[in-house]
């Protein structure tokens, strides 16, 4: 039993070991709806990649980011270590920024209380 | 084919791509869909008609799922760490719904009994305005009120904070929700309400009038209503009575020992019982954090100032030095499931990382913006406070026997009227049990309340958090108010197919869904 949690703990270790991630939020964050999450390849060291970016489409009209992180996975990690970089997969995941809150109004029901 | 969803102009429906998760990722679902209502992409200022408008939207995406008999459940910031949200139909995502309007003197029902110091601060805020916006909006130098209490972060919505029954730690007031003096219910297809209590009426009649709504003023549907984590209807919009600004002075203490002085501080709630608070006054906020694994504790106390106008807002976000990362819980909580005896030497590791600077804050920068973080794990139980030491010596004793990376976070909180706020003792003492959600945490949730339950003591349980209720421990710990509110849910949604709609597991497991 001792052996096996210690070959669990190596391979968990061994496994964070190849991962990664990078995280940049707003400093006043408005997130939107749920995660998304896209796959982006990085080519040659970002002499290419695939796709070229990653366009938040969907989106609502006039939304930002509130949230982008970056992943790597040990799948992921393996190939660009078997390619020397030369094929380095990465996960995408994003979140939307709902639009400022609009300004505020009054509603006129006429005379005082 | 099955017919298409329809949209309009500002409603738009979009298939799943993938499970539902809640914001921590610790609830995963499958479902159907997702709506969502966006308020005019113009960003104009709010006004009665965006409201009908709005509502109408929202009453497009009920019809929609009423007619395909798929259940709907409206959903904010997605931020609770229980299934209350979840379902497996439509999500109704109302986080683009930010509108406000301020209430003026013309609004105001001659009944109303708020007096000099509420009359000026009454305001509307739509169901997906943040919580950190309605600080941002009612601290500025325009309106200068502020919220008397709120939970410990500010990214949930306004009504998905107050419909889970979000509270915090303030020796004069009760949870959020009640800040809520009057809320538009979307109660089905075809009718809304703007419900108020009629012990307690607010808005004149023209005003419910001017955005759609029928005024119905009655003590039990309001209270039903207004903590009802999404069962009767789409809380379109809340209005919310508002303190004075003020700041915060808030001080920490740590370590603090397990002794007899802080056992005298939680059975009264006196600072003059404990050394560190005595003589410094009347309290504001008390928490009490105990961490079980290195049997000491933490005190948060904090002291209500009036405005200093040279204090400068800044609510951003700031970066540290190092800490744990977005998904670092996660990934200890794995290495914990595999070592559970490194559980006190992290709990002890992460003290040394506690910040102990006295700090003056509005109260929207004092709970402000946090780091954002998955698999947080958070359960709770709350009890009266005469039942506090007992219930503290049960889940320590608990802990040695079944450790799990967590503290028992001691707030105090005065109770609600609405008729499932879990904070319903004459003092509530709510144990927040927080820290890193992996299976030894979740088993202790499950073993906390168990515990309780052997030794007789009364207790209920944060509906936004992960709870064990069952309908026979609902019945044990709210009384006649079970039946009161499910009462409440047939006068609200007459129609069975409208409850049917506003109905989910988490419900059915806990017997609310007739």
């Amino acid at each position: 039993m001792r052996k096996m949690k210690h070959v669990a703990a190596c391979s968990l270790l061994l496994a964070s070991a190849a991962c990664a991630q990078y995280l940049v939020v707003a400093a006043e964050p408005r997130y939107a709806g749920q995660e998304k999450d896209r796959s982006q390849v990085s080519i040659a060291g970002g002499t290419a990649a695939s796709p070229p970016q990653v366009v938040a489409a969907d989106c609502g009209p006039g939304e930002q980011l509130a949230i982008v992180r970056v992943t790597r996975n040990f799948g992921e990690g393996l190939l660009a270590w078997l390619t020397l970089g030369l094929y380095a997969p990465a996960t995408v995941h994003y979140r939307c920024a709902t639009q400022p809150q609009p300004g505020g109004g009054e509603i006129n029901t006429g005379g005082d209380a | 084919m099955p017919a298409p969803w329809p949209e309009t102009a500002n409603l738009k429906f979009a298939p799943s791509a993938k499970p539902w998760e809640n914001w921590h990722k610790t609830v995963s679902q499958a479902f159907a869909g997702t709506y969502t209502p966006f308020y005019p992409p113009t960003n104009p200022d709010t006004n009665a008609q965006i409201l009908i408008d709005c509502a109408k939207d929202i009453q497009v995406a009920i019809k929609a799922a009423k007619e395909r008999k798929v259940r709907l459940r409206a959903v904010g910031s997605t931020w609770s760490l229980s299934s209350a949200p979840a379902t497996e139909g439509v999500v109704l995502d109302t986080s683009r719904l930010k509108g406000w309007l301020k209430i003026n003197e013309g609004n105001l029902d001659p009944g109303y009994k708020g007096g000099a110091e509420k009359r000026p601060g009454l305001f509307l805020f739509q169901c997906g305005t943040l919580v950190a916006e309605v600080n941002k909006l009612l601290e500025s130098d325009k309106w200068q009120r502020s919220l008397w209490t709120s939970g410990a972060a500010n990214g949930q919505t306004i009504v998905g904070a107050t419909s889970t029954g979000t509270h915090g730690s303030v020796m004069d007031f009760g949870p959020l929700h009640d800040h809520i003096v009057a809320i538009h219910l979307l109660a089905g297809p075809d009718k809304q309400f703007l419900l108020e209590r009629a012990s307690y009426p607010v808005l004149k009649p023209a005003f419910a009038a001017a955005i759609g709504a029928t005024p119905l003023r009655d003590d039990d549907l309001f209270n039903a209503a207004v903590m009802s984590f999404g069962s009767m209807g789409v809380i379109h919009a809340v209005v919310i009575e508002t303190s004075p600004r003020f700041l915060l002075r808030a001080e920490t203490h740590a370590p603090v020992a397990v002794d007899q002085d802080l056992r005298n501080l939680i059975a009264t709630l006196d600072p003059e019982k404990h050394p560190k608070l005595k003589g410094k006054g009347a309290l504001n906020f008390l928490q009490i954090v105990i961490n079980p694994h290195s049997k000491d504790a933490m005190i948060n106390a904090m002291y209500k100032l009036g405005w200093d106008p040279a204090h400068v807002l800044d609510y951003t976000l700031k970066e540290g030095k190092i800490g744990p990362g977005y998904d670092g819980l996660g990934i200890v909580g794995e290495v914990f499931k595999l070592f559970p005896g490194l559980i006190p030497s992290f709990f002890k590791l992460a003290q040394g990382t506690i910040d102990s600077k006295t700090k003056t804050l509005s109260r929207g920068e004092m709970f402000g913006y946090k780091a954002p973080q998955l698999k947080v794990g958070s359960g709770s139980v709350a009890v009266a406070l005469t039942d506090a030491l007992k219930t503290l010596d049960l889940l320590g004793a608990l802990m040695d026997q079944h450790p799990a990376p967590l503290v028992f976070g001691c707030r105090f909180v005065k109770p609600s009227p609405a008729l499932l706020a879990f904070t319903r003792f004459p003092t509530t003492m709510v144990v927040s049990l927080d820290g890193i959600y992996n299976d030894q945490s979740v088993a202790f949730f499950a073993k906390a309340a168990e515990t309780l339950e052997q030794n007789n003591i009364t207790y209920t349980q944060h509906w936004g958090k992960v709870n064990a209720y069952t309908k026979a421990r609902l019945d044990k710990a709210y009384g006649a108010n079970v039946g009161k509110w499910l009462d409440a849910r047939k006068k609200l949604l007459p129609d069975p197919a409208d409850r049917a709609v506003f109905t989910n597991a988490y419900m059915e497991e806990r017997g609310l869904a007739g």
